[in-house]
């Protein structure tokens, strides 16, 4: 007993380092909406606000986890290889030019898989073992980058 | 007599206090938001954005400051003066339908008359024709250069302030009028073509500016990391200053020859141009920017040109950068001016002398400098950076650079060295 209980926080924990080692932002759609993929220019150009359609034509929502979710740092790092602070300073010159509000955020993975779920035209990201580990699979489409 | 500052007859651009149709227009906006539907709207955002910089100069016997407007400056008026940089801003930004928003944005900063008095920097309505074409009317800010829309906003930006040898050229930022905007997407390449026309007045320490029949057309490329900008506009420029008809008047006295240079110098309804073309790449981990500005004014203010690169390299949340630039005039530093042969009287030769001497005094002091300047950025917080800024300004001889509050004893040329810390901050 003792032992199968150690073993199985030891697997959790096991699974807790490989987890966190392997963290990998996906970015997602709406199982309803057709993108199967992006290029990184046109989902980095989508995130700065300086396009506003798929390629589909059909208008796209991205939408953002909140600033300081670990999602959101691996997000801008690993798709677009800008910081939190450049981010921060690349709205600040649309916000205070009247050009423009940066995405709506979401409080975490869950919420974001339910509004992207929710919504053809959002485009968002979380975290490749929230989609495994939820049942959220038939609701989403991971888009590929290429 | 024209122991003026120079520089402030540059005030072309922009900024009035006549505002009624702009006012009215965003107070009815904001009168229909509460009757306005829809899903997103309407929705109201407050933001904010400020600095608290303190600047320290070696040259007590003129003003450092970062807008030639205004009346204090770090050198004479303080040893270390928080009234060059420090601003808070806010705005106020309403999307009453998914094409219908507008824009309100006050900023407390040193003012013409050295007071702190909130001024309305944005106050318009934009109208999304289509996602692409966006019109405006009302108070908006002139884009004659690349960060010239954020100028204020010192999160926004690299550096403590934007460099002054382009920058000066329009050193005010607001006009009332009408703008057009348009986006096209070719490929992977975003191109924004932007026009404007309004007007401006803009007051200084001593006297205004007006801009009459403003324009303005602008080019915006961006590619991945790089984009390119270019602009181009035009105005009918006129500055009253006390002293400044005096003087040209006095010219008049001495007949064709004074008429002709009183013609040539004074800034009465004078056509004004400038161009200016900008770059920057910025891959993630370092960037490099520049930009090159020249403006023709076919008066007193003369033919001015200007340059500037910036580098910076990307260490963590710190960013070491470096920027030189030059400040120079290509028209005439010298002006024979009246010919004193042709008056025999003494006293109308000696008010002849007198005349050719200041007019040639003033030729000569217009901005002509090189600056150097090393920082660093560090984005400590998030919403907040520390930045820290050395500048070694080298002025050519005879010119007053771009210092302000000139006193007596000031050694035209020379150099300058100023230290600045400042925090900014958004929110």
């Amino acid at each position: 007993m003792r032992i199968r209980l150690t073993s199985s926080v030891l697997g959790l924990f096991l699974a807790l380092i490989v987890g966190s080692a392997s963290a990998e932002v996906v970015v997602v759609v709406s199982a309803q909406n057709p993108t199967e993929s992006l290029t990184r220019a046109q989902l980095t150009d989508i995130y700065l606000g300086r396009l506003n359609r798929f390629p589909s034509g059909e208008s796209v929502t991205p939408i953002d986890q909140r600033e300081g979710a670990t999602a959101h740092r691996l997000f801008y790092r690993d798709y677009l290889g800008q910081t939190p602070a450049q981010i921060k300073a690349h709205w600040s010159k649309l916000i205070f030019t009247g050009r423009g509000q940066p995405p709506r955020s979401v409080a975490d993975d869950s919420a974001m898989a339910d509004t992207v779920a929710a919504s053809p035209d959002a485009l968002g990201y979380l975290d490749s073992t929230y989609l495994d580990s939820a049942e959220v699979g038939d609701r989403l489409r991971v888009v590929v980058i290429e | 007599m024209p122991v003026i500052c120079h520089e402030v007859y540059l005030a072309v651009g922009v900024m009035s206090k006549t505002l009624g149709i702009a006012i009215a227009a965003v107070s009815l906006v904001y009168a229909l938001i509460g009757q306005a539907q829809g899903a997103e709207t309407p929705r109201l955002m407050l933001n904010g954005f400020g600095t608290l910089g303190i600047v320290h100069s070696d040259e007590d016997r003129a003003d450092f400051t970062s807008n030639i407007l205004v009346p204090r400056g770090a050198g004479h008026s303080s040893d270390w003066s928080a009234e060059v940089d420090s601003r808070l801003g806010l705005q106020l930004t309403a999307e009453l339908t998914p094409r219908v928003s507008s824009v309100v944005q006050v900023i407390a900063e040193q003012q013409h008359n050295g007071k702190y008095m909130p001024e309305l920097e944005w106050a318009n309505v934009r109208f999304d024709v289509t996602p692409d074409l966006s019109l405006r009317a009302g108070r908006m800010v002139q884009s004659t250069f690349m960060s010239s829309e954020f100028r204020k906003v010192g999160y926004a930006t690299p550096w403590i302030r934007p460099p002054l040898e382009v920058y000066r050229m329009i050193p005010v930022t607001n006009f009332d009028g009408f703008d057009a905007s348009y986006r096209s997407r070719i490929g992977e390449v975003t191109h924004t073509l932007r026009g404007t026309y309004g007007q401006a007045d803009a007051k200084f320490s001593g006297g205004e500016a007006k801009a009459r029949q403003a324009w303005g057309v602008s080019s915006t490329l961006e590619w991945g990391a790089a984009s390119l900008f270019g602009s181009y506009g035009g105005s009918r420029l006129s500055i009253e200053m006390a002293g400044v008809d005096t003087f040209f008047d006095a010219f008049r006295l001495y007949g064709p020859e004074g008429d002709a240079i009183a013609d040539r110098y004074e800034t009465h309804d004078k056509r004004f141009d400038i161009f200016s073309l900008g770059a920057s790449y910025d891959p993630g981990d370092w960037f490099v920017m520049g930009e090159w500005a020249r403006s023709n004014s076919r008066s007193i203010i003369g033919d001015l040109r200007g340059w500037y690169v910036t580098g910076g390299y990307r260490i963590g949340a710190v960013t070491p950068y470096m920027t030189v630039a030059r400040a120079s005039v290509t028209s005439n530093l010298s002006d024979p001016g009246l010919s004193p042969e042709w008056w025999w009287h003494p006293e109308a030769l000696e008010g002849a002398e007198a005349l050719n001497e200041a007019l040639n005094t003033w030729l000569r002091a217009s901005a002509r400098q090189n600056t150097l300047s090393l920082g660093a950025r560090w984005d400590f917080a998030p919403n907040m950076a520390l930045t820290a800024q050395y500048d070694h300004i080298d002025i050519d001889g005879g010119s007053w650079g771009t210092l302000v509050n000139h006193q007596p004893g000031y050694e035209p040329g020379g150099t300058v060295n100023l230290f600045s810390l400042a925090l900014d901050f958004v929110f």
